[in-house]
Protein backbone atom coordinates (compact mmCIF):
# COMPACT_ATOMS: atom_id res chain seq x y z
CA UNK A 1 0.00 0.00 0.00
CA UNK A 2 1.54 3.31 -1.04
CA UNK A 3 1.52 6.43 1.14
CA UNK A 4 -1.21 8.21 -0.83
CA UNK A 5 -3.55 5.28 -0.54
CA UNK A 6 -2.75 4.83 3.15
CA UNK A 7 -3.57 8.50 3.82
CA UNK A 8 -6.79 8.22 1.80
CA UNK A 9 -7.79 5.19 3.86
CA UNK A 10 -6.95 6.92 7.15
CA UNK A 11 -9.07 9.88 6.07
CA UNK A 12 -11.96 7.49 5.32
CA UNK A 13 -11.79 6.16 8.89
CA UNK A 14 -11.71 9.69 10.27
CA UNK A 15 -14.71 10.75 8.16
CA UNK A 16 -16.62 7.65 9.20
CA UNK A 17 -16.14 8.36 12.90
CA UNK A 18 -16.85 12.07 12.50
CA UNK A 19 -20.09 11.34 10.62
CA UNK A 20 -21.19 8.89 13.34
CA UNK A 21 -20.35 11.42 16.10
CA UNK A 22 -22.20 14.20 14.28
CA UNK A 23 -25.29 12.04 14.09
CA UNK A 24 -25.54 12.46 17.89
CA UNK A 25 -25.86 16.24 17.60
CA UNK A 26 -26.81 17.21 21.14
CA UNK A 27 -23.94 15.29 22.73
CA UNK A 28 -21.58 16.83 20.18
CA UNK A 29 -22.68 20.34 21.20
CA UNK A 30 -22.92 19.87 24.95
CA UNK A 31 -19.47 18.41 25.58
CA UNK A 32 -17.61 21.78 25.64
CA UNK A 33 -20.05 23.00 28.29
CA UNK A 34 -19.31 19.93 30.42
CA UNK A 35 -15.60 20.75 30.10
CA UNK A 36 -16.21 24.31 31.30
CA UNK A 37 -17.72 22.87 34.48
CA UNK A 38 -14.67 20.64 35.00
CA UNK A 39 -12.24 23.56 34.50
CA UNK A 40 -14.28 25.80 36.82
CA UNK A 41 -14.27 23.07 39.49
CA UNK A 42 -10.48 22.90 39.33
CA UNK A 43 -10.18 26.67 39.43
CA UNK A 44 -12.16 26.99 42.65
CA UNK A 45 -10.58 23.88 44.15
CA UNK A 46 -7.13 25.38 43.50
CA UNK A 47 -8.15 28.60 45.28
CA UNK A 48 -9.25 26.53 48.23
CA UNK A 49 -6.08 24.42 48.48
CA UNK A 50 -3.55 27.14 47.54
CA UNK A 51 -0.94 27.54 50.31
CA UNK A 52 2.70 28.48 50.73
CA UNK A 53 3.64 24.82 51.20
CA UNK A 54 1.86 23.83 48.00
CA UNK A 55 3.46 26.65 46.00
CA UNK A 56 6.85 25.53 47.31
CA UNK A 57 6.21 21.93 46.20
CA UNK A 58 5.20 22.96 42.66
CA UNK A 59 7.81 23.62 39.96
CA UNK A 60 8.73 27.27 39.42
CA UNK A 61 6.13 29.48 37.75
CA UNK A 62 3.14 27.19 38.40
CA UNK A 63 0.14 27.53 40.64
CA UNK A 64 -2.07 24.59 41.51
CA UNK A 65 -4.77 25.49 38.97
CA UNK A 66 -2.41 25.52 35.98
CA UNK A 67 -0.56 22.44 37.26
CA UNK A 68 -3.75 20.42 37.72
CA UNK A 69 -5.37 21.63 34.51
CA UNK A 70 -2.46 20.40 32.39
CA UNK A 71 -2.52 17.13 34.35
CA UNK A 72 -6.24 16.68 33.79
CA UNK A 73 -6.16 17.61 30.10
CA UNK A 74 -3.23 15.40 29.14
CA UNK A 75 -4.08 12.39 31.26
CA UNK A 76 -7.00 12.01 28.83
CA UNK A 77 -4.51 10.95 26.15
CA UNK A 78 -3.44 7.94 28.16
CA UNK A 79 -7.07 6.94 28.70
CA UNK A 80 -7.82 7.37 24.99
CA UNK A 81 -4.71 5.47 23.92
CA UNK A 82 -5.86 2.53 25.99
CA UNK A 83 -9.51 2.71 25.01
CA UNK A 84 -9.40 3.79 21.33
CA UNK A 85 -8.10 0.54 19.85
CA UNK A 86 -10.06 -1.66 22.24
CA UNK A 87 -13.32 0.21 21.70
CA UNK A 88 -12.97 0.26 17.96
CA UNK A 89 -12.37 -3.50 17.93
CA UNK A 90 -15.20 -4.16 20.35
CA UNK A 91 -17.65 -1.97 18.42
CA UNK A 92 -16.71 -3.66 15.14
CA UNK A 93 -17.43 -7.03 16.71
CA UNK A 94 -20.72 -5.87 18.19
CA UNK A 95 -22.10 -4.13 15.10
CA UNK A 96 -20.93 -6.99 12.88
CA UNK A 97 -18.53 -4.94 10.76
CA UNK A 98 -15.36 -6.73 11.88
CA UNK A 99 -15.56 -9.48 9.26
CA UNK A 100 -16.53 -6.95 6.59
CA UNK A 101 -13.47 -4.86 7.50
CA UNK A 102 -11.13 -7.83 7.57
CA UNK A 103 -12.09 -9.02 4.08
CA UNK A 104 -11.12 -5.69 2.52
CA UNK A 105 -7.73 -5.02 0.96
CA UNK A 106 -6.68 -2.62 3.72
CA UNK A 107 -3.82 -3.94 5.89
CA UNK A 108 -4.57 -4.31 9.57
CA UNK A 109 -2.03 -1.76 10.88
CA UNK A 110 -3.67 0.91 8.69
CA UNK A 111 -7.07 -0.06 10.11
CA UNK A 112 -5.75 0.19 13.66
CA UNK A 113 -4.23 3.61 13.09
CA UNK A 114 -7.34 4.74 11.21
CA UNK A 115 -9.64 3.67 14.03
CA UNK A 116 -7.60 5.63 16.57
CA UNK A 117 -7.39 8.81 14.50
CA UNK A 118 -10.73 10.30 15.47
CA UNK A 119 -10.52 9.55 19.21
CA UNK A 120 -7.05 11.13 19.35
CA UNK A 121 -8.20 14.16 17.36
CA UNK A 122 -11.21 14.53 19.62
CA UNK A 123 -8.93 14.37 22.66
CA UNK A 124 -6.73 17.06 21.12
CA UNK A 125 -9.84 19.19 20.70
CA UNK A 126 -10.92 18.45 24.27
CA UNK A 127 -7.48 19.50 25.47
CA UNK A 128 -7.71 22.69 23.44
CA UNK A 129 -11.16 23.38 24.90
CA UNK A 130 -9.89 22.71 28.45
CA UNK A 131 -6.95 25.06 27.94
CA UNK A 132 -9.16 27.54 26.08
CA UNK A 133 -11.58 27.80 28.99
CA UNK A 134 -8.58 28.07 31.32
CA UNK A 135 -7.05 30.88 29.26
CA UNK A 136 -10.09 32.96 28.47
CA UNK A 137 -12.07 32.55 31.68
CA UNK A 138 -9.61 31.67 34.43
CA UNK A 139 -6.36 33.38 33.47
CA UNK A 140 -4.27 30.37 32.40
CA UNK A 141 -0.89 31.89 31.36
CA UNK A 142 -0.32 31.13 27.68
CA UNK A 143 1.99 33.87 26.43
CA UNK A 144 5.18 32.27 27.78
CA UNK A 145 4.36 28.80 26.41
CA UNK A 146 6.62 26.97 23.95
CA UNK A 147 3.80 25.74 21.68
CA UNK A 148 5.99 23.84 19.18
CA UNK A 149 7.64 22.15 22.16
CA UNK A 150 4.24 21.22 23.59
CA UNK A 151 3.22 19.81 20.21
CA UNK A 152 6.41 17.72 20.06
CA UNK A 153 5.77 16.33 23.55
CA UNK A 154 2.17 15.57 22.58
CA UNK A 155 3.09 13.71 19.38
CA UNK A 156 5.78 11.62 21.04
CA UNK A 157 3.44 10.91 23.97
CA UNK A 158 0.78 9.64 21.57
CA UNK A 159 3.33 7.28 20.00
CA UNK A 160 4.39 6.05 23.44
CA UNK A 161 0.82 5.55 24.64
CA UNK A 162 -0.44 4.00 21.37
CA UNK A 163 1.80 0.98 21.85
CA UNK A 164 0.13 0.30 25.19
CA UNK A 165 -3.29 0.68 23.58
CA UNK A 166 -2.53 -1.82 20.81
CA UNK A 167 -1.19 -4.27 23.41
CA UNK A 168 -4.44 -3.91 25.31
CA UNK A 169 -6.47 -4.52 22.13
CA UNK A 170 -4.41 -7.67 21.48
CA UNK A 171 -5.42 -8.93 24.90
CA UNK A 172 -9.08 -8.21 24.13
CA UNK A 173 -8.82 -10.05 20.82
CA UNK A 174 -7.55 -13.24 22.46
CA UNK A 175 -9.37 -13.22 25.81
CA UNK A 176 -12.54 -11.31 24.79
CA UNK A 177 -12.79 -9.34 28.04
CA UNK A 178 -11.33 -5.97 28.97
CA UNK A 179 -7.71 -6.08 29.93
CA UNK A 180 -7.29 -6.05 33.74
CA UNK A 181 -3.71 -4.78 33.27
CA UNK A 182 -5.20 -1.71 31.61
CA UNK A 183 -6.93 -0.59 34.80
CA UNK A 184 -3.87 -1.42 36.83
CA UNK A 185 -1.69 0.64 34.50
CA UNK A 186 -4.07 3.60 34.36
CA UNK A 187 -4.48 3.51 38.14
CA UNK A 188 -0.73 3.32 38.64
CA UNK A 189 -0.21 6.15 36.14
CA UNK A 190 -2.73 8.35 37.97
CA UNK A 191 -1.00 7.61 41.26
CA UNK A 192 2.59 7.86 40.09
CA UNK A 193 2.53 10.09 37.01
CA UNK A 194 1.95 13.42 38.76
CA UNK A 195 -1.47 14.19 37.35
CA UNK A 196 -2.77 16.06 40.41
CA UNK A 197 0.41 16.57 42.46
CA UNK A 198 4.13 16.77 41.75
CA UNK A 199 5.86 13.42 42.09
CA UNK A 200 8.28 15.02 44.57
CA UNK A 201 5.60 14.59 47.26
CA UNK A 202 5.67 10.79 46.80
CA UNK A 203 7.85 8.49 48.96
CA UNK A 204 11.27 7.80 47.44
CA UNK A 205 10.40 4.27 46.21
CA UNK A 206 7.28 5.53 44.43
CA UNK A 207 9.30 8.33 42.87
CA UNK A 208 11.56 5.66 41.36
CA UNK A 209 8.48 3.71 40.18
CA UNK A 210 7.10 6.92 38.62
CA UNK A 211 10.06 6.86 36.21
CA UNK A 212 8.71 3.61 34.77
CA UNK A 213 5.42 5.04 33.47
CA UNK A 214 5.39 7.19 30.32
CA UNK A 215 2.78 9.67 31.59
CA UNK A 216 5.35 11.03 34.08
CA UNK A 217 7.58 12.24 31.23
CA UNK A 218 4.61 13.38 29.22
CA UNK A 219 3.27 15.61 32.00
CA UNK A 220 6.73 16.90 32.92
CA UNK A 221 7.38 17.85 29.30
CA UNK A 222 3.95 19.34 28.77
CA UNK A 223 4.07 21.45 31.93
CA UNK A 224 7.59 22.56 31.08
CA UNK A 225 6.55 23.61 27.57
CA UNK A 226 3.23 25.22 28.47
CA UNK A 227 3.83 26.73 31.88
CA UNK A 228 7.56 27.44 31.92
CA UNK A 229 8.22 28.00 28.21
CA UNK A 230 10.98 25.35 28.35
CA UNK A 231 13.24 25.19 25.29
CA UNK A 232 13.66 22.03 23.20
CA UNK A 233 16.96 21.44 24.99
CA UNK A 234 15.18 21.49 28.35
CA UNK A 235 12.41 19.26 27.01
CA UNK A 236 14.83 16.74 25.53
CA UNK A 237 15.04 14.42 28.61
CA UNK A 238 11.23 14.01 28.56
CA UNK A 239 11.14 13.63 24.77
CA UNK A 240 13.97 11.06 24.84
CA UNK A 241 12.24 8.95 27.50
CA UNK A 242 8.94 9.02 25.59
CA UNK A 243 10.70 8.09 22.35
CA UNK A 244 12.30 5.15 24.13
CA UNK A 245 8.87 3.96 25.32
CA UNK A 246 7.54 4.33 21.75
CA UNK A 247 10.48 2.46 20.21
CA UNK A 248 9.99 -0.43 22.64
CA UNK A 249 6.18 -0.59 22.81
CA UNK A 250 5.13 0.05 19.19
CA UNK A 251 6.91 -2.87 17.46
CA UNK A 252 6.12 -5.20 20.36
CA UNK A 253 2.45 -4.19 20.32
CA UNK A 254 2.04 -4.62 16.55
CA UNK A 255 3.75 -8.01 16.73
CA UNK A 256 1.46 -8.96 19.64
CA UNK A 257 -1.61 -7.84 17.68
CA UNK A 258 -0.56 -9.80 14.60
CA UNK A 259 -0.02 -12.87 16.80
CA UNK A 260 -3.38 -12.36 18.53
CA UNK A 261 -5.17 -12.04 15.20
CA UNK A 262 -3.47 -15.14 13.86
CA UNK A 263 -4.43 -16.98 17.05
CA UNK A 264 -8.11 -16.03 16.67
CA UNK A 265 -8.00 -17.23 13.06
CA UNK A 266 -6.65 -20.56 14.28
CA UNK A 267 -9.14 -20.90 17.14
CA UNK A 268 -12.08 -19.47 15.18
CA UNK A 269 -12.90 -16.89 17.86
CA UNK A 270 -12.42 -13.73 15.83
CA UNK A 271 -15.99 -12.54 16.14
CA UNK A 272 -16.73 -14.00 19.57
CA UNK A 273 -17.51 -11.66 22.47
CA UNK B 1 -3.66 -16.51 -13.54
CA UNK B 2 -5.22 -19.98 -13.12
CA UNK B 3 -8.46 -20.84 -14.87
CA UNK B 4 -10.31 -21.69 -11.67
CA UNK B 5 -11.91 -19.05 -9.47
CA UNK B 6 -11.41 -21.29 -6.45
CA UNK B 7 -9.23 -24.31 -5.75
CA UNK B 8 -9.44 -26.32 -2.55
CA UNK B 9 -6.90 -29.11 -1.99
CA UNK B 10 -6.98 -31.51 0.97
CA UNK B 11 -8.19 -28.76 3.24
CA UNK B 12 -8.35 -29.57 6.96
CA UNK B 13 -9.46 -27.46 9.87
CA UNK B 14 -9.31 -28.33 13.56
CA UNK B 15 -10.50 -26.11 16.42
CA UNK B 16 -9.47 -26.26 20.06
CA UNK B 17 -12.21 -27.80 22.23
CA UNK B 18 -14.61 -25.27 23.79
CA UNK B 19 -13.84 -24.43 27.44
CA UNK B 20 -15.91 -22.91 30.21
CA UNK B 21 -15.13 -21.11 33.47
CA UNK B 22 -11.51 -20.29 34.25
CA UNK B 23 -10.36 -22.71 31.54
CA UNK B 24 -11.41 -20.13 28.91
CA UNK B 25 -8.16 -18.37 29.85
CA UNK B 26 -6.11 -21.26 28.48
CA UNK B 27 -8.47 -21.95 25.55
CA UNK B 28 -6.48 -19.82 23.06
CA UNK B 29 -3.41 -21.97 23.78
CA UNK B 30 -5.16 -25.34 23.73
CA UNK B 31 -4.26 -27.83 21.01
CA UNK B 32 -6.76 -27.93 18.15
CA UNK B 33 -8.34 -31.38 18.23
CA UNK B 34 -11.96 -30.86 17.11
CA UNK B 35 -12.29 -31.63 13.41
CA UNK B 36 -14.34 -29.13 11.39
CA UNK B 37 -13.07 -29.97 7.91
CA UNK B 38 -11.35 -33.21 6.87
CA UNK B 39 -9.48 -33.39 3.58
CA UNK B 40 -11.80 -31.32 1.39
CA UNK B 41 -10.88 -30.95 -2.30
CA UNK B 42 -12.79 -29.36 -5.18
CA UNK B 43 -12.51 -26.53 -7.68
CA UNK B 44 -14.94 -23.88 -8.91
CA UNK B 45 -14.56 -22.43 -12.39
CA UNK B 46 -15.10 -18.80 -13.34
CA UNK B 47 -18.79 -18.03 -13.72
CA UNK B 48 -19.75 -21.27 -12.00
CA UNK B 49 -22.14 -21.57 -9.04
CA UNK B 50 -21.42 -24.05 -6.26
CA UNK B 51 -23.80 -24.59 -3.34
CA UNK B 52 -22.52 -25.87 -0.01
CA UNK B 53 -25.17 -27.95 1.71
CA UNK B 54 -25.30 -30.04 4.86
CA UNK B 55 -26.62 -29.99 8.41
CA UNK B 56 -25.65 -27.38 11.00
CA UNK B 57 -22.03 -27.93 12.00
CA UNK B 58 -21.22 -29.68 8.72
CA UNK B 59 -18.40 -27.20 8.03
CA UNK B 60 -20.01 -24.89 5.45
CA UNK B 61 -19.38 -21.61 7.25
CA UNK B 62 -15.90 -22.72 8.32
CA UNK B 63 -15.03 -23.44 4.71
CA UNK B 64 -16.37 -20.06 3.55
CA UNK B 65 -14.40 -18.25 6.27
CA UNK B 66 -11.17 -20.01 5.36
CA UNK B 67 -11.64 -18.95 1.73
CA UNK B 68 -12.39 -15.38 2.93
CA UNK B 69 -9.08 -15.38 4.92
CA UNK B 70 -10.99 -15.02 8.22
CA UNK B 71 -9.87 -18.43 9.47
CA UNK B 72 -6.53 -20.17 9.08
CA UNK B 73 -6.60 -23.72 7.70
CA UNK B 74 -4.83 -26.37 9.77
CA UNK B 75 -3.54 -28.23 6.71
CA UNK B 76 -4.09 -28.23 2.96
CA UNK B 77 -4.51 -25.36 0.56
CA UNK B 78 -7.17 -22.93 -0.66
CA UNK B 79 -6.56 -20.53 -3.52
CA UNK B 80 -8.73 -17.81 -5.04
CA UNK B 81 -7.95 -16.96 -8.66
CA UNK B 82 -4.62 -18.74 -8.08
CA UNK B 83 -3.70 -16.77 -4.93
CA UNK B 84 -3.10 -18.78 -1.77
CA UNK B 85 -5.28 -17.72 1.19
CA UNK B 86 -2.42 -18.22 3.64
CA UNK B 87 0.49 -16.78 1.70
CA UNK B 88 -1.22 -14.01 -0.29
CA UNK B 89 -4.28 -12.96 1.75
CA UNK B 90 -4.27 -9.37 0.44
CA UNK B 91 -4.40 -10.58 -3.19
CA UNK B 92 -7.15 -13.05 -2.27
CA UNK B 93 -9.24 -10.29 -0.67
CA UNK B 94 -8.91 -8.24 -3.86
CA UNK B 95 -10.51 -11.11 -5.79
CA UNK B 96 -13.42 -11.92 -3.50
CA UNK B 97 -16.64 -10.50 -2.17
CA UNK B 98 -18.03 -11.91 1.07
CA UNK B 99 -21.50 -11.46 2.47
CA UNK B 100 -23.14 -13.24 5.36
CA UNK B 101 -26.90 -13.36 5.47
CA UNK B 102 -27.25 -11.42 8.73
CA UNK B 103 -28.87 -8.00 8.98
CA UNK B 104 -25.86 -6.39 10.70
CA UNK B 105 -22.44 -5.46 9.39
CA UNK B 106 -23.00 -1.77 8.67
CA UNK B 107 -22.68 1.50 10.54
CA UNK B 108 -26.32 2.04 11.43
CA UNK B 109 -26.09 5.83 11.81
CA UNK B 110 -24.41 6.34 8.44
CA UNK B 111 -26.32 6.42 5.19
CA UNK B 112 -26.07 3.55 2.74
CA UNK B 113 -23.95 5.77 0.49
CA UNK B 114 -21.56 6.70 3.31
CA UNK B 115 -21.22 3.02 4.22
CA UNK B 116 -20.46 2.00 0.64
CA UNK B 117 -18.04 4.92 0.18
CA UNK B 118 -16.15 3.84 3.30
CA UNK B 119 -15.86 0.20 2.24
CA UNK B 120 -15.01 1.23 -1.33
CA UNK B 121 -12.04 3.23 -0.03
CA UNK B 122 -10.90 0.23 1.99
CA UNK B 123 -11.00 -1.75 -1.25
CA UNK B 124 -8.86 0.81 -3.05
CA UNK B 125 -11.72 2.50 -4.90
CA UNK B 126 -11.96 6.25 -4.47
CA UNK B 127 -13.06 9.45 -6.18
CA UNK B 128 -15.03 9.30 -9.43
CA UNK B 129 -14.51 5.57 -10.11
CA UNK B 130 -15.87 4.79 -6.62
CA UNK B 131 -18.87 7.12 -7.05
CA UNK B 132 -19.59 5.57 -10.46
CA UNK B 133 -19.30 2.04 -9.12
CA UNK B 134 -21.53 2.83 -6.13
CA UNK B 135 -24.13 4.24 -8.50
CA UNK B 136 -23.89 1.12 -10.66
CA UNK B 137 -24.34 -1.39 -7.83
CA UNK B 138 -27.05 0.75 -6.21
CA UNK B 139 -28.99 0.78 -9.50
CA UNK B 140 -28.36 -2.91 -9.97
CA UNK B 141 -29.81 -3.70 -6.54
CA UNK B 142 -32.60 -1.11 -6.72
CA UNK B 143 -31.15 0.85 -3.81
CA UNK B 144 -31.04 4.15 -5.67
CA UNK B 145 -33.64 6.13 -3.73
CA UNK B 146 -32.56 4.78 -0.37
CA UNK B 147 -28.88 5.55 -0.67
CA UNK B 148 -28.99 8.69 1.45
CA UNK B 149 -31.03 7.19 4.26
CA UNK B 150 -29.40 5.97 7.48
CA UNK B 151 -28.99 2.20 7.47
CA UNK B 152 -30.78 1.94 10.83
CA UNK B 153 -34.02 2.76 8.98
CA UNK B 154 -33.56 -0.15 6.53
CA UNK B 155 -35.58 -3.35 6.54
CA UNK B 156 -33.74 -6.69 6.71
CA UNK B 157 -34.18 -7.17 2.98
CA UNK B 158 -32.68 -3.76 2.24
CA UNK B 159 -29.68 -4.47 4.47
CA UNK B 160 -29.24 -7.71 2.54
CA UNK B 161 -29.17 -5.88 -0.74
CA UNK B 162 -26.75 -3.37 0.69
CA UNK B 163 -24.53 -6.23 1.87
CA UNK B 164 -24.51 -7.69 -1.60
CA UNK B 165 -23.79 -4.23 -3.06
CA UNK B 166 -20.76 -3.98 -0.79
CA UNK B 167 -19.56 -7.45 -1.77
CA UNK B 168 -19.85 -6.53 -5.47
CA UNK B 169 -18.30 -3.05 -5.24
CA UNK B 170 -14.85 -4.05 -6.40
CA UNK B 171 -16.12 -6.46 -9.08
CA UNK B 172 -14.79 -9.65 -7.46
CA UNK B 173 -13.88 -12.85 -9.30
CA UNK B 174 -15.50 -14.94 -6.59
CA UNK B 175 -18.54 -14.13 -4.47
CA UNK B 176 -19.00 -15.97 -1.17
CA UNK B 177 -22.43 -15.93 0.45
CA UNK B 178 -23.36 -17.56 3.74
CA UNK B 179 -27.08 -18.35 3.78
CA UNK B 180 -27.88 -15.42 1.54
CA UNK B 181 -31.68 -15.54 1.90
CA UNK B 182 -31.84 -16.57 5.57
CA UNK B 183 -33.89 -13.62 6.77
CA UNK B 184 -35.75 -12.71 3.60
CA UNK B 185 -39.44 -13.28 2.95
CA UNK B 186 -40.23 -15.73 0.08
CA UNK B 187 -40.88 -12.96 -2.43
CA UNK B 188 -37.69 -11.05 -1.61
CA UNK B 189 -35.72 -14.32 -1.60
CA UNK B 190 -36.95 -15.23 -5.08
CA UNK B 191 -36.07 -11.76 -6.35
CA UNK B 192 -32.64 -12.00 -4.73
CA UNK B 193 -31.97 -15.38 -6.39
CA UNK B 194 -33.03 -14.03 -9.80
CA UNK B 195 -30.67 -11.12 -9.35
CA UNK B 196 -27.78 -13.35 -8.35
CA UNK B 197 -28.26 -15.66 -11.32
CA UNK B 198 -28.92 -13.10 -14.02
CA UNK B 199 -26.91 -10.06 -13.01
CA UNK B 200 -24.03 -11.47 -11.01
CA UNK B 201 -23.31 -14.85 -12.52
CA UNK B 202 -24.59 -14.78 -16.09
CA UNK B 203 -23.95 -11.16 -16.96
CA UNK B 204 -20.73 -10.53 -15.04
CA UNK B 205 -19.25 -14.02 -15.00
CA UNK B 206 -18.65 -13.91 -11.25
CA UNK B 207 -18.15 -17.32 -9.64
CA UNK B 208 -20.51 -17.89 -6.74
CA UNK B 209 -20.07 -20.18 -3.75
CA UNK B 210 -22.91 -20.09 -1.26
CA UNK B 211 -24.02 -22.04 1.78
CA UNK B 212 -27.72 -22.74 2.16
CA UNK B 213 -30.25 -24.91 3.94
CA UNK B 214 -32.93 -24.10 1.34
CA UNK B 215 -32.70 -26.92 -1.17
CA UNK B 216 -35.09 -25.30 -3.67
CA UNK B 217 -32.74 -22.34 -3.73
CA UNK B 218 -29.80 -24.65 -4.30
CA UNK B 219 -31.52 -26.36 -7.23
CA UNK B 220 -32.49 -23.04 -8.76
CA UNK B 221 -29.07 -21.43 -8.54
CA UNK B 222 -26.29 -24.00 -8.44
CA UNK B 223 -24.46 -25.72 -11.27
CA UNK B 224 -23.04 -28.13 -8.70
CA UNK B 225 -23.62 -28.96 -5.04
CA UNK B 226 -21.06 -29.91 -2.41
CA UNK B 227 -22.59 -31.98 0.40
CA UNK B 228 -20.71 -31.73 3.68
CA UNK B 229 -21.22 -33.80 6.80
CA UNK B 230 -19.11 -33.58 9.94
CA UNK B 231 -16.40 -31.81 7.97
CA UNK B 232 -16.23 -34.45 5.24
CA UNK B 233 -17.16 -33.89 1.61
CA UNK B 234 -19.72 -36.60 0.75
CA UNK B 235 -20.49 -35.46 -2.78
CA UNK B 236 -19.55 -32.66 -5.16
CA UNK B 237 -21.39 -32.83 -8.45
CA UNK B 238 -24.33 -31.58 -10.48
CA UNK B 239 -27.78 -32.11 -8.96
CA UNK B 240 -28.79 -34.89 -11.45
CA UNK B 241 -25.58 -36.80 -10.74
CA UNK B 242 -25.97 -36.43 -6.98
CA UNK B 243 -29.54 -37.73 -7.30
CA UNK B 244 -28.31 -40.65 -9.43
CA UNK B 245 -25.50 -41.58 -7.05
CA UNK B 246 -27.94 -41.60 -4.13
CA UNK B 247 -30.73 -43.29 -6.08
CA UNK B 248 -33.04 -40.48 -4.96
CA UNK B 249 -35.85 -38.52 -6.56
CA UNK B 250 -35.29 -35.24 -4.77
CA UNK B 251 -32.27 -33.38 -3.44
CA UNK B 252 -33.62 -33.61 0.12
CA UNK B 253 -33.87 -37.36 -0.21
CA UNK B 254 -30.37 -37.55 -1.69
CA UNK B 255 -28.91 -35.55 1.20
CA UNK B 256 -30.57 -37.84 3.70
CA UNK B 257 -29.44 -41.07 1.96
CA UNK B 258 -25.86 -39.97 1.37
CA UNK B 259 -25.53 -38.72 4.95
CA UNK B 260 -26.94 -41.93 6.42
CA UNK B 261 -24.70 -44.01 4.15
CA UNK B 262 -21.65 -42.03 5.35
CA UNK B 263 -22.66 -42.51 8.99
CA UNK B 264 -23.06 -46.27 8.47
CA UNK B 265 -19.65 -46.51 6.80
CA UNK B 266 -18.12 -44.62 9.73
CA UNK B 267 -19.70 -47.01 12.24
CA UNK B 268 -18.47 -50.05 10.30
Amino acid sequence: MNLRRALRTLWAFFRRDLAIARSYRLLFLLEPIEMLFAVATFFYLSRFVQSTELTRALPRGMNYFTFALVGLAFFDYLNVAFSAFEQSLDQARRNGTLEALLVTETPLPVMLVGSALYPFTLTALRTAVYLGWGMFVFGFPWRAANWPGALAVLLVSILAFAGLGVLSASYLLVFKRGNPARWLFIGASALLGGMMYPISVLPQTLQVAARLVPITYSLEGMRGALLQGASFGELWPSLRALLLFAVVFLPVSFAAFAWALRRTKVTGTLTHF
Amino acid sequence: MGSDALTIENLEKYFPPARTGWKTLVQPFTRATVCALAGISFAVGRGEVLALIGANGAGKSTLLRIIATLLAPTRGRAAVAGFDVEREPARVRRELGFHTGGDTGFYARLSARENLQFFATLNNLAGDPAARRIREVADLLALGEMMDRQVRTFSTGMVHRLGLARALLHAPTLLLLDEPTRSLDPLAAAEFRRFLKNEVVLQRGTALVFASHTLAEVEELANRVALLDGGRLLACDTVPRVLASAGAATLGEAVERLTLRAHQETRE
